[in-house]
């Protein structure tokens, strides 16, 4: 469960300022998959970063799980981005002076608990189709295997929400396809919420919910003309 | 393993170019302070160790104000009845005027230190017989070793040659007695008896009309460390005869005293260098750590926190120190086991005393070490600073 309140953020200062968020609230269910849309240099990576707990809100509050984040310090952001959130990133998401396994345990190692990790890790990996790859250095897989395990490495400490920056912005247009898939099907039978910023809205078919940024304002749906502002 | 451990060992050993940057580093700043050692530290015990073989024995009486005229006998025969005493000889030291005529010329020298010696104690003694490099030291009454430098000198005095001695005895009295060259004396140090002359200790007295005087008696135990204890000991047991008894680091501490502080400038200059290598391993270490700024933002997104990212590189640190350390001190030994095999000598001529230091060479490991750990300090508290954020970055 995620809720949003009336969440600003700007950058800079004075002439240079920019108003990135301008006031949004919104929550989202338990299980939801998520598309953040909206055109470049709207707002879309900044929503993530402050759902992600990597920058600090300007103005606003995010509830996580009934957990007021904004009231966190540095080492209780920290593990709680450990045990509740996963990450998926447009680039180069992995520590590739690791191999592909030790790159999903790395989570569980961060946490301190690992009496099933290693099992887990495997598992998922499987999952995701990527068993035979496990020893490989993490810098010699492709683009598309690296995004697959991203995503295991993202679901390993089962967190409350998947974040996803684009995480086919990158890829060709079948390995795409195979980690839209993975996604959706990994939402489904994990029950899952996923939040995905993308501008490739089409590939990813039929989700839960569709959300517009524009200008800093969110705005329920895609269809721009019959949007609902989210505020 | 612990995950920060093995992420520092293989961000490290995946960066070959800096981790042996920074490992040079380390091993040179030891290597520095191991060659300083072997040659200085070398030089300085060698020239100890020739004061003490040629002049003041490991323990040197004398009197306090005048000469010893206890006879001499007695106190050698006193110092060999204890058991760490190898053996004792008595020397009696003057300065002489010496002349010679060679070849139609006449070559004079003042102020020649001379000293008197009972040979067949002396040889047991000291190893300044073994210096004499042509001829023989003074076997009779007659005979004469003159120093090297003496003998140029006087002109390229040879053995066999006649010189004429001139002391002046107790009573102010010019004594002047003619004597055979039977040795040319020449140390490789020069801390022999280059610059002197030598004669029987009983003509000598008998010049000096000091008939059973002594100026020093040289004592040379077969176990030195035990020169303070019997030191003691001979001054406990004639406390009423104005003995002075002096070990050799006391009795060559003037000739010393220079030296010394010339080995405590080098060591700095050796400081210094490990000093440089810790800059060096610093500078490394922040671009290893801004080469990271990506990982370190994927790290913390995946809730690495401030203390672990700090400790990846602190481990860093403690990997380079401790690779560095082992090498340097590595290097350094076989340096040292080098000059004492092939018995390196200062100039080609003095052979310098190699020691292995075990309390130095520990130190010396232990500080760069320590050096490297607090070199990394900087650039792991860096580390800290990276932002999350910057996981989202592209590249
Ligand atoms: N760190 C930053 N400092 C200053 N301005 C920023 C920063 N990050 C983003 N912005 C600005 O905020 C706005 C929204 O950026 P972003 O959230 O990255 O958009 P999107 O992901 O939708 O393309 C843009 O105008 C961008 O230039
Ligand atoms: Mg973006």
């Amino acid at each position: 469960m995620l809720e949003i309140n009336n969440l600003s953020k700007i950058y800079g200062e004075g002439e240079n300022k920019v108003k990135a968020l301008d006031n949004v609230s919104l929550s989202i269910e338990q299980g939801e998959v998520v598309l953040i849309v909206g055109s470049s240099g709207s707002g879309k990576s900044t929503l993530l970063n402050m759902i992600g707990l990597l920058d600090q809100p300007t103005n606003g509050k995010i509830f996580i799980d009934g957990t007021n984040t904004t009231t966190l310090d540095d080492n209780e952001i920290s593990s709680f981005r450990n045990k509740k959130l996963g990450f998926i990133f447009q680039f180069s998401n992995l520590l590739t002076d690791l191999s592909v396994l030790e790159n999903v345990l790395l989570p569980r190692e961060i946490e301190g608990t690992n009496n099933t990790a290693e099992k887990d890790a495997r598992d998922l990996l499987k999952t995701v189709g990527l068993e035979d790859q496990m020893y490989k250095r993490a810098n010699k897989i492709s683009g598309g295997q690296a995004q697959r395990v991203a995503i295991a490495r993202g679901l390993i400490n089962k967190p409350s929400i998947v974040l996803a920056d684009e995480p086919t912005g990158n890829l060709d247009s079948v390995s795409s396809e195979t980690i839209v898939q993975l996604m959706k099907s990994m939402a489904k039978k994990l029950n899952q919420t996923f939040i995905i910023v993308t501008h490739e809205k089409e590939i990813f078919g039929d989700v839960d919910r569709v959300i517009t940024i524009k200008d800093g304002k969110a705005f329920e749906g895609d269809q721009p003309s019959k949007m609902e502002v989210l505020a | 393993m612990d995950y920060r451990l093995r992420l520092a060992k293989r961000m490290l050993f995946n960066k070959k170019s800096s981790l042996i940057g920074a490992v040079l580093a380390v091993t040179i700043g030891i290597l520095v302070i191991h060659v300083n050692f072997v040659i200085f530290q070398g030089l300085f015990d060698a020239i100890v160790r020739d004061i003490s073989d040629y002049r003041n024995g490991d323990i040197l009486v004398t009197d306090d104000s005048d000469y010893i005229d206890k006879s001499d006998l007695s106190l050698v025969n006193w110092f060999e009845r204890i058991p760490y005493v190898e053996a004792a000889t008595p020397r009696l030291s003057s300065t002489a005027e010496i002349n010679m005529t060679k070849n139609g010329m006449r070559f004079e020298e003042t102020r020649i230190p001379i000293v008197g010696v009972d040979p067949f104690r002396d040889i047991r003694a000291s190893t300044v017989h073994e210096t004499v490099s042509e001829g023989n030291y003074v076997f009779s009454r007659n005979s004469i070793v003159l120093g090297s430098n003496v003998a140029k000198d006087l002109g390229g005095a040879q053995v066999g040659d006649s010189v004429k001695v001139k002391v002046v005895d107790r009573w102010g009295e010019d004594q002047i007695r003619r004597f055979t060259v039977s040795g040319i004396a020449k140390s490789p140090g020069g801390q022999g008896f280059d610059y002197t002359v030598v004669i029987h200790i009983d003509t000598l007295r008998d010049m000096m009309s000091r008939p059973g005087d002594t100026s020093s008696l040289m004592v040379k135990l077969n176990d030195p460390s035990k020169a303070f204890e019997v030191k003691e000991f001979f001054l406990r047991s004639f406390p009423n005869d104005d003995f002075l008894a002096e070990t050799i680091e006391e009795s060559a501490e003037q000739q010393l005293a220079g030296f010394r502080s010339g080995i405590a400038m080098i060591n700095m200059i050796g400081y210094f260098g490990m000093g440089s290598s810790a800059f060096a391993i610093l500078t490394i270490q922040i671009m290893l750590v801004n080469g990271k700024t990506k990982e370190i933002g994927i790290m913390r997104a995946i809730g690495a926190k401030r203390k672990d990212i700090l400790l990846i590189f602190i481990f860093q640190g403690i990997i380079i120190g401790a690779i560095g350390a082992g090498v340097g001190t590595a290097a350094g030994l076989s340096y040292t086991v080098y000059a004492d095999v092939t018995k390196m000598s200062f100039n080609n001529s003095l052979p310098l005393e190699v020691t292995y230091n075990w309390e130095k060479i520990i130190q010396t490991a232990l500080t760069s070490f320590a050096l490297a750990i607090i070199a990394s300090l900087y650039p792991s508290y860096r580390a800290t600073k990276k932002l999350p954020v910057e996981a989202m970055r592209t590249v």
